[in-house]
């Protein structure tokens, strides 16, 4: 094996003088983009030279670089202080071109690879290559949207460059979630903040050591800007390893087969997923328009009192209209959402490239090399000033996921669609995308700080409904292929106070329908010790599309929402001696109701829940992670609804009110009464037919409400937020048809 | 001269290993002089008695014996299959059922939302169609019990201690679970509770409770336990350890017991052993009979680890290529590595096991083009079909081999089977030259390049993913297409030396018959060694671990004992699984120490944990400031029992005696055709060299040696390329 390998005596510099001009990675965007622009190909790559002359060799070529990456995240995983880094898949390591355009990927986040052009371009712009310029095994971290595309700063990104002969050849990079971002709000997602100077420790790319070793001032950082030093400190190096592995990979692959043909041979990988993804699109879409739009609560009022110009509830209105065309291209257009403000849900143009991947890069790109290639094929129109495209460095991104991944499912909902119009029944469901967490930090008695988050509720979800099928409990995750929950154990040993009381199945918890959703998940937290303090928050809810409101497909209903209900100063202790404890949060609002918990406090959040000041016996209970159901209820299969009753999964209450099968008891379970059902169902068909209204009926009272403006506050602030943009002012006015000069 | 060391006297001098696949059982029979036998039987999976019957007299009849008078004079008998593998899959084990934490009660559906395990990126990354493998209890079947235990933080000291009870398991939620799963029929019960693994009060105080319910029910259903079973961190794992023994292990001890009647019957005169998924054998008796699992592709595993004492070999890289897959692993220093929670059938287990890559390329792997033309290899496998050239409708490597000429059409199996050479070169061309625009011999050798690629790099990423030195391993090939693509995958390895065995195709059954008598313990243990931790702290840690240690040694030595075996010799090794403080992931740390009492030195521990951590990450990658935890303690016991030894021989002559010429045979290699001379591997005398091109054919495989290239047969008859 050659030995040709990295070599921290004499680093490979990249030039900056003009007389290697060509050399330079800025030289390299500019040309392909001019190239990419002008032949509608990767990079001008029409023929596949290298891969038509020596295709095994090509095969060859293309798996050194996979299985480096491959092995660079199945060793580099285990130094990581936090699970989802490790084993939840919330982490990934790939190598990219010299342009930041991605050849190949590990498992996990393997959409957030979307954002490296991001990164690699804002350097170049801002000399980065002349001061200090790139080395081979230099060390770059960064966590800012604005300036590297991270979605929110709890994305943290490392890039290495690859330099031979004092060219950058390639970077390798790696991502991971890190768990405390060190935000005035503790946790992975800063909920409140008003600008970017909240967001916690939020920095552009940043040179944070060489020779594929940090710089000792790095490490103190991360122990002084957040809470959780050590455990960010090890997701870095964890980052940092594998990347190395992937620099010497690459090193030996140049030996091999040369620079020249690196360089050719990763464009062609590019091109050829690219072409692979356009064919999907073809086969599997009709071409046209997609329209779907979706609302995200903000309700800051009251909590930002010292920041006036956050000091209000507002809804956010994020709309989407997505074009196939024929040549197989997909293009989001974001006109028409809400303009960017004073609140924490804001975007970067990067984040939302990699919202628009995280669905349909598996879904798109499993049959093919997984690269930038499908990047190339969806893009997106970002109107400036929007949430999406702010214009300005000071808009905050802290919690941008709360509202963004409704733009991943959108974006997937389209694509799902076009499959079931084309008829591959098997692709369509009902997509799912929800997510929770609880994070905070703490003293314990002694003194000693932590911040935490715990991703149980976000490393696994229930599926919607499928077009044939009902979908199944806690089994993927839209973020990533490694779909992990964690351990309950794990845990426990990273949040001292916070001990499981269930983990469990809600029944009933679902969106229903002729097929329902995967069954929802619920946990309940038990305060154990907290010492001087422990604070609790939750971010990520009050969605409508998704993320936590699964939208029903076909007549389907939609998932109940996302909760969170803290009790506080409770009897927990009499209960346990007589061997009652809450296992769901269902429990223990039923508890409640019947005076066996008693609680000096109880709060129900469907929105954020802010910080909450913990006490022994307090209870924190969660229930997430399901989806919506696929056409009409009604249409269900009564034995499928007497299954689900004797199996627990759907209280008996739910199958006669809701689905309209009527059971009767049998020992310990249910029977059908098949005659009372079709009777139920005949009444309950005609109590809709009461109930509803002629389409132009509807339509004119809707428009009656806009030209009264009859609407609550933040409805009619969005609205005008939305119609600011002249292109949904028309789209607005034409649906309505309202007159001319008419504004919200 | 004798091959064997018997431990017993009179003739009890053969060993007879068995593989029970899903269709094959395959035997080795080792003699006296170190030679041994091959036979078959079709498996017969409703009575393995009869096929283990029926293999075995197969093979005696090879040495014109039978199969009693052979099991008269066999001193160890190991028997491994597939037989609990069939039962998950199948999910005909026991009916079982389950207490766990309260709260905790669809623990079994949930399985930690891991449904991608097992699957290929193509395959995970469609991950809307991922789904659930099925529980192997019914939910119904899994109730609550009230019971909390602090399982400690990475705060240690400064927060609640680790194992403290927080709830005392409520004895009425166990007594009501027990008594409506009697009523439900159930033949087995598990308790999972969490954190059992640092305090089982709560689990054994639960289980003493259920087996007096049982009793007073007079009913006979056994209880596990997740600590007794499985006693380390990560609920989810451990709840699949505890279900697959539940479910799965004794209904095949049963069968195993059945085996182990019929040959006694038939004159054996010892106890049936059976393989370890982390390497070694145990009876049947073996309380966890769980971790024999996965025991198929780790008997060339424990071969290697035989020849690497033998001749000394301190890396030693395993590449293992049978018809479906190619498998690598490593031995260091002796020793196998283990990996702690390997998937199996879809499920994530909490079990040691043999660390094993593999790759889909087989012999018998489909060779085929996408519609991107794109060449695919695999996972689809021809099995007994061969390939076109014989019963098989797809292009499978052999098929590419036979049309180059490596493997003789005529000699397969020693000519038992005719291929069909003019099939092979059709497929070869329908398949891939011609979609290709190429000639069928470029084809053929770059696809066997690709191959070759393939696995290369899978036996790189095995020794660099470690961070080892590639220079410092000897690379051993063998599997029946082992010795074939030899030559392919190894260029450029840069490994030390190439080797591999005349038995190649049946080493991992030879592998079986050297397996150790050993168990493993593992103890969960949770103590932190900070940066400013004073002696008296260190002292204490150390103690406590040391004493840990001694009490596994004694159970280790109870449990070998009441398994029948002579625990006068047997020998202990030490490791704890260790990490900085912080880490969620702790490594496995050997320790190099002669008895328990050396563990109580706390410096030589962490000490131990930087040489195992910087061998595998660089300078960068270590936090020594933080402080170091430990999470785990492990021991390995073993005693002694027949093994085979590897013969040494009188050196001949470097140049092969007249008998062992067949002739010569043109070959397409590497584009290019040439003449290889031909030569019988059973006529090659220790100290042969033969220069290439050169082909050695045998009637269980082939070796190639190409231009340039020479193999040497050592005074073990070790075949050293080069």
């Amino acid at each position: 094996m050659s030995t040709v390998a990295f070599n921290p005596t004499e680093r490979a510099s990249a030039p900056a003088s003009s007389a290697t001009a060509a050399h330079t990675v800025r030289h390299k965007i500019a040309q392909r983009e001019q190239l990419t622009e002008s032949t509608g190909h990767y990079w001008g790559i029409e023929e596949f030279t290298l891969k038509d002359a020596d295709p095994l060799k090509f095969e060859r070529f293309y798996s050194r670089l996979q299985s480096a990456c491959m092995a660079a995240r199945e060793v580099a995983r285990f130094v990581a202080a936090s699970p989802g880094g490790r084993e939840m898949g919330e982490a990934v390591w790939a190598l990219a071109t010299a342009e930041g355009d991605s050849i190949a990927l590990s498992e996990g986040f393997v959409a957030h690879s979307a954002a490296f052009p991001v990164a690699v371009r804002f350097m170049v712009e801002h000399g980065y290559e002349d001061n200090p310029g790139f080395h081979d095994g230099d060390v770059y971290v960064a966590d800012d949207g604005f300036s590297c595309g991270a979605p929110h700063p709890g994305d943290t990104y490392t890039y290495v460059p690859i330099v031979i002969e004092g060219e950058v050849i390639a970077w390798a990079c790696a991502i991971n979630h890190i768990m405390e971002v060190g935000a005035p709000q503790a946790g992975s997602w800063a909920m409140f903040c008003v600008d970017t100077y909240m967001d916690g420790f939020v920095f552009p790319p940043t040179r944070t050591g060489e020779n594929l070793r940090q710089y000792a001032w790095w490490d103190e950082m991360w122990k002084r800007r957040t809470r959780a030093g050590t455990m960010n400190i090890l997701d870095d190096k964890m980052r940092l390893a594998g990347a190395g592995m992937i620099l010497r990979s690459v090193h030996e692959v140049v030996a091999e087969f040369g620079v020249e043909y690196f360089k050719r041979a990763a464009r062609e990988v590019i091109e050829e997923s690219r072409r692979v993804v356009m064919d999907n699109i073809r086969n599997w879409m009709v071409p046209g328009t997609y329209e779907q739009c979706g609302f995200r609560v903000c309700k800051f009022k009251g909590l930002q009192k010292l920041w006036e110009r956050a000091d209000t509830d507002t809804l956010i209105h994020m709309h989407m209209r997505t074009t196939v065309d024929a040549r197989g291209r997909i293009c989001n257009d974001m006109t028409g959402s809400s303009r960017w403000g004073y609140h924490a849900f804001n975007a970067f143009p990067g984040g939302v490239k990699v919202a628009f991947m995280l669905g349909l890069a598996g879904a798109l790109a499993y049959n093919t090399k997984f690269t930038a290639g499908g990047n190339y094929a969806v893009t997106g129109v970002l109107p400036e000033g929007s949430i999406y495209n702010p214009g300005t460095q000071v808009a905050s991104h802290s919690n941008a996921w709360a509202q963004m991944l409704q733009v991943t499912t959108m974006a997937y909902n389209a694509l799902i669609r076009g499959q079931f119009m084309r008829g591959y029944m098997e692709e369509a469901y009902a997509v799912s995308a929800p997510w929770d967490s609880v994070q905070g930090e703490g003293v314990l008695a002694d003194g000693t700080p932590y911040g935490y988050t715990n991703f149980e509720l976000l490393g696994a979800c229930g599926h919607g409904a499928f077009a044939y099928r009902d979908g199944e409990p806690a089994v993927w995750f839209i973020a990533s292929q490694l779909c992990n929950m964690g351990n309950s154990e794990e845990f426990e040993y990273l949040i001292p106070p916070l001990f499981h009381l269930g983990r469990k199945l809600q029944p009933g918890f679902c969106g229903h329908g002729k097929f329902r959703a995967g069954i929802g998940l619920t946990t309940v937290h038990w305060v154990v010790e907290p010492g001087q303090r422990l604070t609790a928050s939750r971010a990520g809810s009050a969605c409508s599309f998704n993320t936590e409101v699964g939208q029903g497909m076909m007549g389907g209903y939609p998932s109940p929402g996302a909760a969170v209900v803290i009790a506080q100063d409770t009897n927990l202790p009499e209960l346990i001696a007589q061997g009652i404890t809450p296992t769901t949060l269902q429990e223990l609002v039923e508890l409640h109701a019947s005076g066996q918990l008693k609680v000096g406090k109880l709060e129900t959040w469907k929105s954020d829940a802010p910080d909450h000041n913990l006490k022994d016996n307090d209870l924190w209970a969660e229930i997430a992670g399901t989806g919506g159901g696929w056409g009409d209820p009604l249409e269900r299969d009564p034995l499928a609804v007497l299954a689900d009753a004797n199996a627990g999964q759907v209280p008996a209450e739910f199958a006669e009110n809701l689905y309209g099968v009527v059971l009767s008891r049998r020992g310990a379970g249910y029977c059908l009464n098949a005659e009372a059902t079709q009777a139920k169902r005949t009444a309950l068909r005609a109590e809709r037919r009461a109930q509803s209204l002629p389409v132009r009926q509807w339509w004119q009272h809707g428009r009656n409400q806009v030209l009264e403006g009859s609407m609550p506050d933040a409805v009619r602030e969005m609205y005008r937020s939305s119609t600011s943009f002249a292109e949904y002012r028309t789209h607005f006015r034409d649906f309505w048809q309202l007159p001319v000069d008419f504004e919200i | 001269m004798s091959a064997i060391a018997p431990t017993q006297p009179g003739k009890k001098d053969c060993i007879l290993a068995l593989d029970a696949g899903g269709t094959m059982t395959d035997t080795i029979l080792v003699l006296p002089d170190g030679s041994f036998k091959v036979g078959k039987s079709l498996t017969n999976r409703r009575d393995e008695a009869r096929s283990y019957l029926e293999s075995v007299a197969d093979t005696a009849q090879a040495i014109g014996l039978s199969s009693a008078e052979v099991h008269a004079r066999t001193a160890v008998s190991i028997y491994a299959g597939t037989g609990m593998l069939n039962t998950v899959l199948t999910g005909s084990g026991r009916k079982a059922g389950l207490l766990v934490t309260r709260g905790f009660e669809d623990i079994t559906i949930i399985e930690g939302g891991l449904t991608y395990l097992g699957q290929a990126q193509k395959d995970s990354l469609h991950n809307q169609l991922h789904e659930h493998t099925r529980p192997m209890i019914e939910r119904q079947h899994v109730h609550g019990v009230l019971e909390r235990t602090c399982g400690g933080s990475y705060f240690m000291e400064k927060h609640i201690a680790p194992g403290k009870v927080l709830i005392p398991f409520n004895a009425e939620h166990v007594r009501s679970a027990v008594t409506q799963l009697l009523a439900d029929g159930v033949e087995v019960i598990g308790i999972l509770f969490l954190n059992s693994f640092i305090n089982p009060a709560n689990e054994l105080g639960a289980k003493a409770i259920a087996e007096q319910v049982i009793a007073a029910h007079d009913a006979r259903v056994p209880v596990l336990t997740s600590y007794e079973v499985a006693p380390v961190l990560k609920e989810n794992n451990r709840v699949k350890s505890l279900m697959l023994q539940c479910t799965a292990a004794e209904s095949t001890r049963a069968a195993l017991l059945d085996v182990q009647r019929a040959a006694q019957a038939d004159g054996y005169g010892g106890q049936l052993l059976t393989l370890l998924s982390y390497g070694g054998a145990v009876n049947v008796s073996y309380p966890r009979l769980y971790e024999t699992v996965i025991s198929g592709p780790i008997g060339g595993m424990m071969g290697a680890q035989v020849l690497s004492r033998v001749l000394d070999l301190k890396r030693v890289l395993c590449c293992d290529m049978g018809g479906t897959s190619f498998d690598v692993g490593l031995v260091l220093n002796g020793q196998i590595p283990i990996r702690k929670d390997p998937e199996f059938a879809g499920h994530r287990l909490a079990l040691p096991m043999v660390a094993l890559d593999s790759v889909g390329a087989g012999a018998g792997s489909a060779v085929w083009l996408d519609k991107y033309k794109r060449l695919r290899v695999g996972p689809e496998s021809a099995g007994a079909e061969v390939g076109s050239c014989y019963l098989y409708d797809r292009l499978t490597i052999t098929d590419v081999n036979v049309a180059l000429g490596y493997v003789d059409p005529d000699y397969f199996l020693g000519g038992k089977v005719k291929l069909d050479y003019e099939r092979a070169v059709a497929a070869l061309e329908q398949t891939v030259a011609r979609p290709l625009g190429i000639d069928l011999y470029t084809a053929g050798s770059g696809i066997l390049e690709v191959v070759g690629t393939q696995m290369r790099d899978a036996a790189a990423t095995m020794m660099l993913a470690k961070g080892y030195n590639p220079a410092e391993f000897t690379t051993l090939v063998y599997g029946g297409a082992g010795p074939v693509h030899m030559w392919d995958f190894t260029a450029g390895l840069g490994v030390a030396d190439i080797i591999t065995v005349p038995y190649a195709a049946a080493f991992s059954a030879f592998g079986a018959s050297c397996a150790e008598y050993m168990h493993r313990h593992h103890k969960g243990y949770v103590a932190t060694i900070a940066n400013d931790s004073n002696s008296v702290h260190k002292q204490r840690v150390g103690r406590e671990i040391a004493a840990l240690f001694s009490a596994m040694e004694v159970a280790a030595a109870d449990e070998m004992r009441a398994e029948g075996a002579d625990v006068s010799d047997i020998a202990f090794q030490y490791g704890i699984y260790a990490r900085y403080i912080g880490q969620l992931e702790s490594f496995d740390t050997p320790l190099a120490i002669a008895d328990a009492a050396q563990a109580a030195d706390c410096d030589g521990l962490v000490a131990a944990f930087e040489t195992m951590y910087t061998q595998i990450y660089p300078e960068g990658a270590r936090f020594p400031e933080v402080g170091y935890a430990i999470s785990e303690l492990y021991l390995k016991a073993s005693v002694p029992k027949a093994m085979p030894l590897v013969p040494r021989y009188e050196l001949a002559a470097p140049k092969p005696r007249d008998s062992a010429y067949v002739g010569s045979r043109a070959v397409h290699h590497r584009g290019r055709k040439c003449d290889f001379s031909v030569w019988q591997m059973g006529e090659l005398l220790p100290g042969n060299v033969l220069p290439g091109p050169a082909i050695i054919r045998d009637p269980m495989t082939t070796l190639v040696v190409p231009p340039h290239k020479q193999v040497r047969f050592d005074e073990f008859m070790i075949i050293h390329y080069g």
